[in-house]
């Protein structure tokens, strides 16, 4: 966020004496705008629409221009960093997010083709760290580990649902636009879950997808080592507690978008060969096995 | 090379882990191991200040190893102050890369563990069965 002053810092208005505050401000927006009273004109707002900063006379017209022209951080940050010239050189916080824009061959996430998965992955640790940050967020805000697991489910529905119609838009673009096909009936649709959503999260299909010996209505999914909680590990007095509700949440998302509702839940049922073997439990919807019956074989 | 012991020291220099991993150590109550820690990390800040013309703008390290007749001690300062003291055998083939995955474990299954809070005692069940498993491959 440290970014957008970029070169000129020699040339500090002597006009104002409040402008040539220390040139240190003028480099670190963010500090300076978190501190209590700010130090220079430069950094009393963040907002690049301000008055203050564009009625300021200036001799550093090029800057104030690219700070009013400049998105927010975050915006820039989530779309490729606006151009090679306002990316700075000086910054750790945009610095990477240009680097992607440069590697995914266009400035903007909106203009980069949707089918192009290669080097799109997600680094594990970077994911690790941020789910770890997810869990610990939610499970100061819940009082009981159903809570938590409801929480985490919530934010995978989130995802499923988007994952979902990526998916299925993929799928139309790479058989060139002919032929968009969309699962409607159960089992096709959980093979669906089972290998092209599992393969699309986490990098291969699911180890197993099984039917419930005691009840019609429940399948099963499982995944000898969830790639998503592999470093989680819960402590004795939460046992109860899987953190793959945030897979079970996805699918979820992703069965509810088919039109398929159902219950998701996640249990881990550890082996002695694999201590975090989780299973995905789908509950599925009266409704859904109505349909089946009368859809027929 | 047999180790016989991991303690992790946090930056303040509370012990936050300490197992032994071999039966020849003498078995040494909790508090005593705590006490020892702290004044390993006393030694080490000591040492540290003693280092002869240190490099400006360059981390200080202080003490790395001790060795007494038979056996010695490793210490592995990481760049954030937390301190991997791993007591051995001799010789030691091998102790610096099985100090690195140590770290690496340590990094994976402590730092990125929701439910862990930082310079508090190490409560994963996670961390502790990998370490079995680097160092059962190690003293075997």
């Amino acid at each position: 966020m440290s970014v957008y002053f970029t070169g000129g810092s020699s040339s500090a208005s002597p006009a104002s004496a409040s402008a040539s505050a220390p040139t240190s401000s003028r480099f670190s927006l963010t500090s300076s705008a978190v501190s209590s009273p700010p130090p220079s004109l430069y950094s009393t707002s963040q907002n690049p629409s301000s008055s203050t900063i564009s009625n300021v006379p200036n001799p550093n017209r090029r800057e104030t221009s690219r700070m009013s022209s400049q998105p927010s951080s975050l915006q820039q940050q989530l779309f490729g960093g606006g151009g090679s010239g306002g990316g700075g050189s000086a910054g750790t916080g945009v610095g990477p997010a240009g680097a992607s824009g440069v590697a995914g061959g266009s400035m903007n996430i909106l203009d980069r083709p949707l089918n192009k998965t290669k080097g799109a992955e997600v680094g594990m640790g970077a994911w690790s760290f941020l789910f770890a940050e997810i869990v610990a967020y939610s499970q100061s805000r819940v009082d009981s580990v159903h809570d938590l697991e409801a929480r985490l489910s919530s934010l995978g529905y989130e995802a499923g649902q988007r994952i979902l119609t990526l998916l299925l838009l993929r799928n139309t673009q790479t058989a060139g636009g002919k032929d968009p096909r969309r699962e409607h009936r159960l089992i096709p649709i959980l093979q669906f879950v089972h290998t092209q959503v599992y393969k699309y999260c986490f990098g291969k299909p699911a180890d197993g997808l099984e039917r419930s010996v005691e009840e019609e209505n429940e399948y099963m999914i499982t995944l000898n080592q969830p790639p998503l909680t592999q470093h989680i590990s819960v402590p004795k007095d939460m046992s109860q507690l899987s953190c793959e509700a945030f897979t079970a949440g996805i699918v979820e998302g992703v069965l509810d978008g088919l039109d398929v509702p159902a219950r998701v839940t996640a249990h881990t049922v550890s082996t002695d060969q694999y201590p975090q073997r989780t299973v995905i439990l789908i509950k599925l919807d009266q409704k859904v096995m109505d349909r089946e019956e009368a859809l027929g074989k | 090379m047999t180790v016989h012991a991991l303690w992790v020291i946090s930056k303040a220099g509370g012990l936050v882990f300490s197992r032994s991993y071999s039966d020849v150590l003498p078995t040494l109550p909790v508090n005593t191991i705590l006490t020892l820690a702290g004044i390993l990390h006393g030694i080490h800040a000591i040492t540290a200040k003693l280092t002869p013309s240190p490099i400006p703008g360059q981390p200080v390290g202080g003490m790395e190893s001790f060795e007494a007749e038979g056996w010695a001690g490793r210490i592995f300062l990481t760049a954030t102050g937390t301190k991997f003291v791993v007591l051995h055998s001799l010789p030691h083939p091998g102790l610096d890369d099985l100090l690195r995955r140590i770290y690496e474990i340590y990094s994976d299954a402590v730092m990125k563990n929701p439910f862990h809070t930082l310079e508090m005692p190490i409560n994963s069940s996670l961390f502790e069965t990998r370490l079995q498993t680097l160092i059962a491959s190690v003293n075997a």
